[in-house]
């Protein structure tokens, strides 16, 4: 019985609802039918207050522009845009009447005069766009490094890649050869030593090669010959080095050998007879 | 009484002379001899006609910090303006503000009245038996914003450019009427700048007026000519500030009078606003309902044992 009840109370709630929305329907069309609209007495008033007829267009500099489109009012791109347009044709209109008036209706650049807006007002406005044009142009130089570094490192795994190619069709054909002259049997000495000399340096080519090439940085532009030189300007950096740790003022164990009371007083490292006391 | 009769006799006597004697010499000006003939030409051009427009700007007390600034960039857009202090609330009625405006010798009034300090209500009105036109006002960007780069002279003449829909409808015409009248610099004016650098854009987009502000950069060397290329070089910047005005009614006396014109498209921000709470308010008793109702369709419509109810429970 209850549950009866519920669904008769639903029911009416439900209904009231309905009525209560058509109930506001109702009074808004009633109210857009009773709208006044006294066109003889609004077309009196503009008769009223509008200036003469003869007056000149230069009194008014109003231009009536063709709205070509119906512009949705939700679309802000589209709704400015038309502003803009209507601007600028009216713009144009105006300027040409004015010019074959005969007037000045362009500023010169000498005039200086007060603006509708302060100079530390532009200048904030300066400062808007110039950091907002930093922004976009930090933006794109992050991008362009990324691109070109993944360019790069493109391009050098391709080189690599030849690289490793071109070396092993070089093994690969000197083997070949090598079988193809084993196969037809050893024709001729001469040919044998020369071919032979030919192999050993090639192989030595390859060896020589080999020893430049591993080790070189990928961005290193002159091709790992940069430091070159040799063993003897690998090894002195090494001999100073030592030195250095020894002797010197720095490294792990600068802080003992600061002067102190103890090692001024420590005259052990000096040699007696070879001191000249005076 | 005898001598009087004698100036008159002297003064009717005295223009015939004038006119028997030979034509006066030509004025001598430094571009060259002005001829008589050319100034009157000129005098019956302008027919003496002087827009002798007077606006006078108030707003109502408890005004928004951003309709403050709105009427300020008004009045700055305005040269023919005169700002006046805020106005009592209780004064906002006809008979004070069209007293106010007497006072002040204005034409015209453009009376800011905000409401809720929300809501901005904008009267125009022509003085002293004009018509006034009471406007509700959205989408308020004033000119200091800093995505608003233009600049223009202040009280330079603006461009004003109305879209065909104006003449539609008697009421548009009427308010392109006012608007001219009131937005418009005289040409004149003390306080006004030459050279034209700016234009004002009204348009009527969905039974509202738009208005837009841009300045005019054109590439030119001299004044009151357009380099060749200058029309297709032209470009606008936005000054603002940039309004959109929304009529309510349109009365036949100055801030009262016979309604001559009705929005039948127009709610008000109160109607508006109590129509979102009512949907809200209904939100959850709406929710208790459809849950009772719930209850009673599975009550009225059993369902059938499920075979596979006890499967898992052992």
């Amino acid at each position: 019985m209850d549950d009866g009840n519920m669904e008769e109370s639903n029911e009416k709630a439900s209904e009231s609802e309905l009525e209560a929305e058509e109930d506001e329907a109702v009074s808004l069309t009633e109210h857009a039918k009773s709208c006044i609209f006294d066109l003889d007495s609004l077309l009196d008033k503009v008769g009223d207050i509008s200036w003469p007829e003869n007056v000149g267009w230069i009194h008014k500099l109003s231009v009536d522009i063709d709205q070509q489109q119906e512009v949705d009012v939700n679309d802000d791109l589209a709704r400015e845009l038309a502003f803009y347009t209507q601007a600028l044709e009216g713009t144009r209109l105006a300027f040409e009447k004015l010019q074959s008036m005969g007037l000045p209706f362009l500023r010169p650049s000498d005039y200086y005069a007060e603006m509708v807006k302060t100079d530390s007002h532009m200048e904030k406005v300066k400062g808007r766009l110039l950091a907002e044009k930093k922004k976009i142009e930090e933006a794109e130089g992050r991008r362009k490094a990324r691109e070109g570094k993944r360019l790069a490192k493109e391009i050098q795994a391709q080189k690599l890649k030849e690289r490793a190619k071109q070396k092993r069709e070089e093994i690969e054909s000197v083997k070949k050869w090598r079988k193809q002259r084993q196969q037809s049997g050893f024709a001729g000495g001469e040919k044998d030593v020369e071919m032979d000399l030919d192999l050993e340096q090639q192989g030595k080519v390859f060896q020589r090669s080999d020893k430049k090439r591993p080790g070189v940085a990928p961005g290193d532009r002159s091709g790992g010959k940069a430091k070159q030189g040799g063993g003897r300007t690998g090894k002195k950096p090494k001999k100073r080095e030592q030195r250095n740790l020894k002797f010197g003022s720095g490294g792990r164990k600068g802080l003992k050998r600061q002067k102190t009371a103890e090692t001024t007083n420590d005259i052990s490292g000096f040699n007696r007879r070879a001191c000249h006391c005076k | 009484m005898g001598k009087k009769r004698k100036q008159r006799e002297t003064e009717v006597v005295a223009p015939p002379k004038k006119d028997m004697s030979a034509e006066e010499r030509p004025k001598r000006t430094l571009l060259g001899w002005k001829d008589k003939s050319e100034e009157v030409g000129k005098e019956s051009d302008s027919s003496g006609f002087r827009n002798k427009e007077k606006v006078l700007v108030t707003c109502s007390r408890r005004i928004n910090f951003r309709y403050r600034h709105l009427m300020l960039n008004v009045v700055s857009l305005l040269p023919h303006c005169k700002k006046d202090n805020k106005v009592e609330s209780k004064a906002s009625k006809g008979a004070t503000l069209n007293e106010l405006v007497e006072l002040k010798g204005g034409s015209s009034c453009l009376f800011f009245e905000c409401r809720k300090h929300k809501d901005l209500y904008l009267w125009m009105v022509k003085c002293p038996n004009g018509p006034s036109v009471k406007f509700l006002v959205n989408a308020v960007h004033t000119m200091e914003e800093l995505k608003l780069t233009g600049n223009h002279l202040s009280g330079s003449r603006p461009i004003l450019t109305f879209s065909d829909n104006f003449d539609k409808d008697a009421h548009w015409k009427l308010l392109k009427e006012m608007i001219i009248q009131i937005f418009g610099v005289p040409k004149e004016h003390r306080k006004s700048k030459p050279y034209h650098d700016h234009v004002f854009v009204f348009s009527i987009v969905d039974d509202h007026i738009w208005f837009r502000n841009y300045q005019i950069s054109v590439p030119h060397n001299e004044a009151d000519k357009l380099p060749r290329g200058g029309l297709e070089n032209m470009t606008l910047v936005e000054v603002g500030p940039r309004f959109c005005l929304n009529p309510i009614k349109i009365f036949g006396g100055s801030f009262g009078g016979p309604t001559l014109y009705e929005n039948p498209f127009y709610i008000s921000p109160n109607q508006i606003r109590a129509l979102d709470k009512k949907k809200k308010a209904g939100k959850y008793a709406k929710k208790v309902k459809a849950k009772t109702r719930r209850k009673m369709h599975e009550l009225s419509n059993q369902l059938e044992p499920d075979e596979f109810a006890d499967m898992w429970k052992e």
